[in-house]
């Protein structure tokens, strides 16, 4: 995935950023005890958002201390291991693993060396994330795969190819103990992994222009994408993404995962909409009156 | 049976102002605007019936009657209307047949069903519509959509599901609202539910 799914900081109570650092540093501190020292360098804000998802909905967040990957000598606050931080970070390492491999394949031999590099050094961790989970890493698969195909026949249509990506982060959810917010959680999942497709597809644009590479917006729109129709069905998708968390009980993370998709998603939607987005991540400025 | 104060997220000492300004945020949560043709319906109607009737448990117990006993609502609060049965469509029976397919999640058969019926009307282009709208893919719900209301310029039930789709669909937004006006209505109704219950 990204980085495209970030809180607005400003907005957030101390508490609650705390508490996003803290799970930020529990998924690193958790994938660095599963899968060694380079994992974790391939987290991201995506990844965080996911395991805040997964996270049964405690009143109580947990918390332990441990030594910052980053940075040996210090040590922080994090939040203790659980099994949806297990669940995100073996995912995490699976979806990282076939995308370098996706752009292995899609690179010329020279450009391709760095993502074989990344694979290789990866390849141990995905070996043993691929066991434990073994039904979504054959999902991921078969979603890239079809993706693939889809861009090999120049796909028109935006949702057949959102639905590959969507269907495929649906299937990062884990059981619950309600069924209810089981289908909640998978209707919450498939269109944030809709819109982070979109919004990839929106932010690619004209890079994949000048390059001549397969973009479902490109093919949709033929030729410069529709500000306001994009901006109406990634609305819709951020819309069905609320109605549905509002639907399932997150406990004491709800703050911060209300912020996420509430302020954080939105904006950065607009970002990418107005073309500001490079730039703002280049300068790593992130004022809400952007 | 959860206890109802639990349910309106309140403490059992809360003053009636404060309940009654936790109901009416919950019930502007699960309003049924907001979770209009979502395949989750089903599970925000529930939610608005465990609000109302904790609601109308408290307010049982506080006027001194009741004593906490669970009685079914006799349509104090907001509440879910059947609202897909006001359109019966065309008639025609495979379109009927699709209807009664989407209703149940079988979306792949509705598609097959419908690919079969060899003239296309609006009709067709609307439960096409649906389909996507049901699978999420709401890019191709809206072309279908559209196209259903050019067909057909004169029929409410595409008229109102082409509006939906160009509003972006509808959630609750607990930061103030951006833009939505609808919301204003409802608020009102709201309110004015809020008030009827407080005098009966």
């Amino acid at each position: 995935m990204f980085g495209y799914v970030r809180p607005v900081r400003e907005e957030l109570k101390c508490k609650d950023f705390d508490r996003y650092r803290a799970t930020y540093c529990g998924l690193c501190g958790t994938l660095r005890q599963r899968y060694g020292w380079i994992a974790p360098m391939f987290l991201n804000f995506d990844f965080t958002f996911l395991a805040l998802l997964l996270c049964k909905g405690e009143t109580q967040f947990p918390v332990c201390r441990g030594r910052c990957h980053a940075n040996p000598f210090l040590k922080k606050t994090m939040c203790a291991s659980n099994e949806a931080l297990v669940a995100a970070a073996d995912e995490s390492v699976i979806l990282t693993y076939w995308q370098l491999k996706d752009k292995v394949q899609d690179s010329s031999v020279w450009k391709g060396i760095p993502y074989r590099v990344l694979c290789l050094l990866l390849y141990t961790a995905y070996r043993k994330a691929a066991r434990q989970r073994q039904a979504f890493d054959l999902l991921v698969q078969k979603q890239l795969q079809s993706l693939a195909q889809l861009e090999g026949e120049n796909c028109q249509s935006l949702d057949r190819a959102a639905d590959t990506f969507a269907v495929l982060l649906q299937g990062a959810a884990i059981p619950r103990e309600d069924v209810g917010e089981e289908r909640a959680m998978k209707e919450l999942l498939y269109h944030l992994g809709r819109w982070i497709y979109l919004i990839d597809a929106l932010d690619d644009f004209k890079q994949d222009q000048k390059e001549g590479n397969y973009n479902p917006i490109q093919q949709r729109f033929s030729g410069e994408p529709h500000q306001e129709q994009m901006a109406v069905t990634l609305n819709h998708s951020l819309n069905l993404m609320c109605s549905a968390a509002q639907l399932i009980d997150f406990g004491c993370r709800w703050a911060i995962i209300e912020n996420i998709l509430y302020l954080g998603l939105p904006l950065v939607q607009k970002a990418v909409l107005d073309g500001t987005y490079q730039q703002v991540k280049k300068q790593k400025i992130w004022r809400s009156n952007l | 049976m959860r206890d109802p104060y639990s349910v309106l997220g309140v403490s059992s000492n809360a003053t009636d102002q404060e309940i009654k300004r936790a109901y009416r945020e919950l019930a502007r949560k699960y309003h049924p605007d907001n979770y209009a043709n979502n395949p989750l319906a089903d599970l925000a109607e529930e939610k608005m019936k465990e609000i109302n009737e904790a609601y109308e448990t408290i307010q049982k117990q506080r006027s001194g009657g009741g004593g906490g006993s669970y009685q079914q609502s006799s349509g104090g609060g907001y509440g879910y209307q059947q609202s897909g049965q006001q359109y019966g469509g065309s008639g025609n029976p495979t379109y009927s047949r699709v209807r009664n397919m989407i209703q149940m999640g079988d979306l792949n058969g509705a598609e097959q069903l419908l690919r079969e019926v060899p003239q296309k009307n609006g009709e067709w282009y609307f439960l096409m519509g649906s389909i996507a709208y049901r699978r999420g893919w709401l890019d191709e719900a809206m072309q279908n959509y559209n196209l259903a209301v050019q067909m057909d310029p004169n029929n409410l039930e595409y008229r109102q599901a082409l509006a939906m789709m160009q509003r972006g669909g509808q959630a609750y937004r607990p930061y103030g609202g951006g833009g939505m006006d609808s919301l204003d209505c409802c608020t009102t109704m709201l309110c004015l539910n809020c008030l009827c219950n407080g005098c009966g």
